[in-house]
């Protein structure tokens, strides 16, 4: 028995489509450690990984791969994730970038998903966008916690941004009143409350949605893919967004990312 | 250097349903995809942005070939290209399943409107894509030495994610 031998299901063609994609990872953390990990159990053969900062013991709580070693040592976060799928992949082909995307964009280029796994809803936004121009599907993961003592509720997401189809903005995400509250809140300093339980849920459904794409093992079509998966913490439920039949209901076209210039580098 | 074509599931089935349609006299029908490119390390990927069917009255009466495109349709893909930086991929189909091929044709006329385009926007890749009912292939002529080379990879970008390789 080898290594993919339990999920043959997913088609003869699998291990080698697996071993021959690459992915981004941008955000390493909560989200990112998580699908960084499933991805190289599932046999992901290349993987493009972003993150600038370094460990500390405040992503214990999340991020999976760390250990209190790593944390006290105040290592790249890129390395620990390096680690971790070379300990499940040792074929894996990792580019490790500690760096903020921007500042280094075109090893996305070439990949075939892009999961954002970052917090800010702004740059979640600037990377779809990145995404789209090249055509690339972009999975968004994140959780949010609000409330107050005694009554806080955990929700989240995992969005799948597929070109030809609808895109975040056409799905709600992030609402107005969550890209102002940001814009607010700039300069502040302190993250929001993140958890480990609720980021593997959703890197879990995020990681599934990638798959579907890659190497669907149910070849019924969908009515309507489930482009958007909400968390509800406290009820423990994922739901497919009600967004989406509205959007299929109004015969709603993305016109966001369909204009004249809209794909690839900008030539004069 | 590698060379992939993106297209959007969407978009493929546009073009399918357009050369689908019967013409009054032409054999089977053609259009023009306009793309856009991204310059990647060690590569290069076009990026198809539209489908422009050609119009019933762009085609000649013309027994050598299944389709021949009039000089007027040729010109209003040349008009866009002129006024917008695109990348001109000429599409038709092969009535078969499977990777396509090129037929001595389609060679031979693509290697005489090709250069064309370099006219009206040069110093980037322009080129043929040729259709099965399930597959794809593709040739890019390189705006430097203007010679066709394989398109290496043909992504359908959709749920699924397809691919074709050149074979």
């Amino acid at each position: 028995m080898d290594a993919s031998s339990r999920q043959s299901f997913l088609g003869e063609n699998s291990d080698a489509l697996l071993a021959q994609a690459k992915v981004a990872i941008v955000g390493l953390c909560g989200g990112g450690s998580h699908v960084a990990q499933q991805l190289a159990h599932v046999g992901l053969g290349n993987f493009v990984l972003y993150d600038p900062d370094h460990a500390e013991m405040s992503n214990l709580n999340r991020m999976v791969g760390l250990t209190f070693a790593g944390a006290a040592s105040g290592a790249m976060k890129t390395q620990i994730i390096h680690e971790r799928i070379l300990g499940v992949n040792p074929k894996a082909n990792i580019l490790a970038l500690q760096a903020d995307w921007k500042l280094n964009r075109d090893p996305l280029k070439d990949c075939i998903a892009i999961f954002g796994c970052i917090d800010s809803f702004h740059a979640r936004l600037e990377l779809e966008g990145f995404a789209r121009r090249q055509m690339i599907p972009y999975i968004d993961v994140g959780m949010d916690v609000a409330g107050s003592p005694g009554n806080y509720g955990i929700t989240g997401q995992a969005i799948l941004s597929m070109p030809g189809y609808w895109c975040m903005r056409c799905m709600g995400y992030p609402s107005a009143r969550r890209l102002e509250g940001e814009a607010k809140a700039y300069g502040m300093a302190g993250g929001r409350p993140q958890v480990v339980w609720p980021n593997g849920i959703l890197a879990s459904v995020a990681v599934d949605k990638f798959m579907r794409i890659l190497t669907p093992w149910n070849s019924a079509p969908e009515a309507l893919p489930c482009l958007y998966t909400e968390y509800d913490g406290t009820r423990q439920t994922l739901k497919s967004h009600s967004c989406l039949q509205a959007l299929k209901a109004a015969d709603k076209i993305c016109n966001h990312f369909q204009g004249p210039g809209s794909l690839g580098d900008v030539l004069l | 250097m590698k060379t992939v074509f993106r297209i959007t599931q969407g978009l493929i089935r546009s073009i399918h349903a357009d050369l689908d349609r019967p013409h009054a006299f032409a054999g089977e029908r053609v259009g023009f995809i306009s793309c856009r490119q991204s310059v990647q390390s060690g590569g290069l990927a076009i990026l198809a942005e539209g489908y422009h069917a050609v119009a019933d009255q762009d085609y000649v009466d013309d027994p050598r070939f299944g389709a021949a495109v009039s000089g007027s349709g040729f010109r209003k893909m040349l008009s866009l290209a002129y006024g917008d930086p695109i990348n001109v991929f000429h599409v038709h189909r092969h009535e078969c399943r499977g990777l396509p091929g090129f037929s001595r044709t389609d060679l031979s006329e693509s290697q005489k409107f090709i250069p064309d385009f370099w006219k009206v926007r040069p110093g980037i890749t322009h080129g043929i894509i040729v259709l099965s009912h399930d597959s794809a292939q593709g040739l890019g002529w390189d705006p430097v030495d203007r010679r066709p080379k394989p398109i290496d990879e043909i992504q359908i970008v959709g749920m699924p994610m397809r691919w074709m390789w050149e074979a």
